[in-house]
């Protein structure tokens, strides 16, 4: 990129005439423009595919103020009505409590790896499990809380429960965004501060992190957009309710995907096959909405370089 | 960048998390509107406890339980019953570890489930208790059929594999006047473990004269191509030209799908309908012991006008050791369920209604639960 714009001026004039003669490198710049362009076109081909058949066959149960704010209680499949507001609950409180749980192991954890720990045995046996936890499948960590949530102490299948299976499938992500976010803080930064005798722990909360923070938000925010969608702990962990059950540690609680899974068997009803579509729809749009918000928090949050 | 500042962008986040959960305060739908207004408040408040009651169990039941427990609602509306649809084995063993209330169940509990179930209700038995009549058709997708009759020993063949061709001769004998394609016969089954399964191959050992070779099992060991679930046999034969499945009537009907008539030897082929499958259940022999009501079915019957392919779904509950208030609901919930009420409103979901003299014991076994 640079070495194009800086030789530009010496060949000023010349270049049209060069690209002209030159049939052969011209062919190959446009074979590989097309070749580029095609694969791109390729890749969005099943992204705009799924998005224009969720969004045309999930829309209209979207515009009815009820989806909302309604739940599904005595609602069958053959029957019209009734909302997603039991699986919008549940799907956001059980985020909630992942993210409590999860972000700050991460964040600190992350502080560890790259302000105290570099280096050292510890951080790489850390660094090491958190690159295994990376490639546990959901349905390992649902089991493993199973184990240990249900056959070893006795509990009963809860909310809290799948939330916990989600902190191991966050955890992973957000410590490897903030572990590069921190990383990408220049010392000058952190010298700086020290040289001006501010102690460690003050320069970290100070200087290091407020500098990531955006970035730390962004993978805060992707983490629980990689989770929401999660549907093997919830299948485990959690009995599904067509009722509004706001308590994370007792009952049956709806969510999102095991409200799609549900009615997913009754598709040759339509009113079953609406709510399918507008389900899936509805989490689309709630990660779309975390993803905006991250961008969002992103830029108001970026230190200013004056 | 102070704390100040990350205070405020993080309470701003949280506050914009909130704002989008909280921004409307949810309720439940209004009953529908097919109950009178006077009826819906409280007409039976003394029969009607509060309070959560969570179930588990077999997918063929679940249209049924979901429709009844709609039609409670309307009755007791303090009580949510929740219903997770994962099969009979999921529920059997949800129920024996403690994480629901009642099971769903397509079959009465095997001993060693028996054993883990008493163990489960504090020593005391639990109880198979009877609930809804699923038929099971044999449905077809053949062009310019739409009315087949099959036997015993002639499906028991089909899905066993040793006739291939619609034009078979053995369903032409059945089936005098209709003109069948020579194209080969897809068969589709079931590759998950169901309780419809079971019950059918149990059919077709029991009236296929020898035809059928395997064992009854939830595991489909006959010919054909797997699809997951009720739904997926149905959109199997649904899409597929010359195919063949067994499923629940309700998959069947709700696909379009023609529905085989079945001979069971009377002379008479007979159609599936709520009634003829009541019938059928009629023929059945009890098979628990003390105030269990596990049934037997006779599946070779050739009693006049049964519909002999049927399961029965279960509710397996504990009769004794529950907590009083989740017992309290418990039989205020499967009283409704085999009440007159609560059965009627299943013929319109293609399931049967209990026979009466079924329905009086189911409800005596249920006001004994205490």
């Amino acid at each position: 990129m640079t070495a194009i714009t800086e030789n530009k001026p010496a060949y000023d004039g010349q270049a049209l005439d060069l690209t002209g003669k030159s049939g052969a490198r011209a062919f190959k710049n446009t074979l590989a423009t097309v070749l580029i362009v095609l694969a791109f076109l390729i890749a969005m081909i099943p992204l705009l595919w799924i998005l224009g058949t969720v969004i045309s066959k999930g829309y209209h149960l979207l515009l009815n103020a009820d989806w909302w704010s309604q739940s599904q209680r005595g609602i069958t499949v053959r029957r019209q009505g009734g909302g997603a507001y039991h699986a919008i609950m549940g799907t956001l409180i059980m985020s909630l409590i992942t993210a409590l749980i999860a972000v700050p192991i991460a964040v600190l954890g992350a502080v560890y790896l790259v302000e105290y720990g570099k280096g050292t045995r510890a951080a790489r046996v850390v660094s090491f499990m958190i690159d295994i936890l990376t490639g546990v499948p959901s349905i390992v960590a649902a089991l493993f809380i199973y184990a240990v949530w249900i056959t070893i102490f006795g509990f009963n299948r809860v909310g809290f429960a799948v939330s916990l299976s989600l902190v191991l499938l966050m955890l992973p992500v957000v410590l490897r965004s903030t572990e590069e976010m921190l990383k990408l803080v220049p010392d000058e930064l952190r010298e700086a501060s020290y040289a001006l005798g501010v102690p460690k722990w003050k320069t970290i909360m100070k200087v290091v992190v407020p500098t990531a923070f955006g970035g730390i938000v962004t993978g805060v925010m992707l983490g629980l957009a990689r989770v929401m969608g999660e549907t093997a702990p919830l299948l485990i962990l959690v009995g599904y309710s067509k009722n509004i059950n706001l308590n994370p540690f007792n009952g049956f609680m709806g969510a999102l995907p095991t409200m799609i899974n549900q009615d997913r068997t009754e598709l040759a009803l339509q009113p079953a096959a609406d709510r399918v579509w507008a389900a899936a729809l509805t989490l689309i749009l709630l990660v779309l909405v975390l993803n905006v918000l991250a961008r969002l928090v992103a830029r108001f949050s970026a230190i200013k370089s004056k | 960048m102070s704390v100040n500042r990350l205070l405020r962008v993080g309470s701003v986040a949280v506050a914009s998390l909130g704002v989008l959960a909280l921004s409307a305060c949810g309720s439940d739908p209004e009953p529908s509107g097919s109950s009178s207004p006077g009826s819906s408040t409280s007409s039976a408040g003394a029969e009607c406890p509060q309070g959560t009651l969570n179930a588990e169990g077999s997918s063929a039941q679940k249209n049924a339980i979901d429709e009844v427990i709609s039609k409670y609602n309307e009755k007791c509306a303090d009580v949510t019953v929740n219903y997770n649809p994962t099969g009979s084995g999921a529920g059997v063993k949800q129920f024996n570890a403690n994480q629901v209330d009642f099971a769903g169940s397509d079959s009465a509990l095997k001993p060693d489930e028996m054993t883990a179930a008493t163990k489960r209700c504090g020593g005391n038995p639990a109880i198979d208790l009877p609930m809804v009549i699923g038929p099971v058709a044999i449905a077809i997708n053949v062009d310019g059929v739409d009315k087949f009759v099959l036997d015993g020993p002639t499906a028991a063949k089909i899905f066993q594999g040793t006739i291939k061709t619609w034009n078979d001769p053995a369903i032409a004998k059945l089936n005098p006047g209709v003109t069948f394609p020579s194209a080969p016969i897809s068969v589709f089954f079931r590759s998950d473990e169901s309780g419809t399964t079971e019950n059918f191959t149990k059919y077709l050992k029991a009236s296929g004269g020898g035809a059928w070779t395997g064992e009854p099992a939830k595991k489909w060991t006959g010919t054909g191509a797997g699809k997951e679930k009720s739904a997926g046999v149905a959109e199997g034969v649904k899409s597929t030209k010359n195919s063949i499945t067994y499923v629940e009537w309700s998959y069947a009907v709700d696909n379009k799908l023609t529905i085989a008539q079945i001979d069971n030897g009377s002379g008479t082929p007979i159609e599936l309908t709520a009634d003829s499958a009541g019938k059928a259940l009629a023929a059945a022999q009890p098979a628990g012991t003390g105030s269990d009501l596990a049934l037997k079915l006779d599946y070779a019957t050739k009693a006049a006008g049964a519909y002999p392919i049927i399961l029965v779904t279960y509710e397996i509950a504990c009769t004794k050791g529950l907590p009083a208030e989740k017992t309290a609901l418990v039989k205020s919930f499967l009283s409704y369920f085999v009440s007159k009420d609560g059965q009627a409103s299943l013929t319109d979901l293609n399931y049967a209604p209990l026979p009466a003299e079924i329905q009086t014991k189911v409800d005596a076994a249920i006001q004994a639960i205490s």
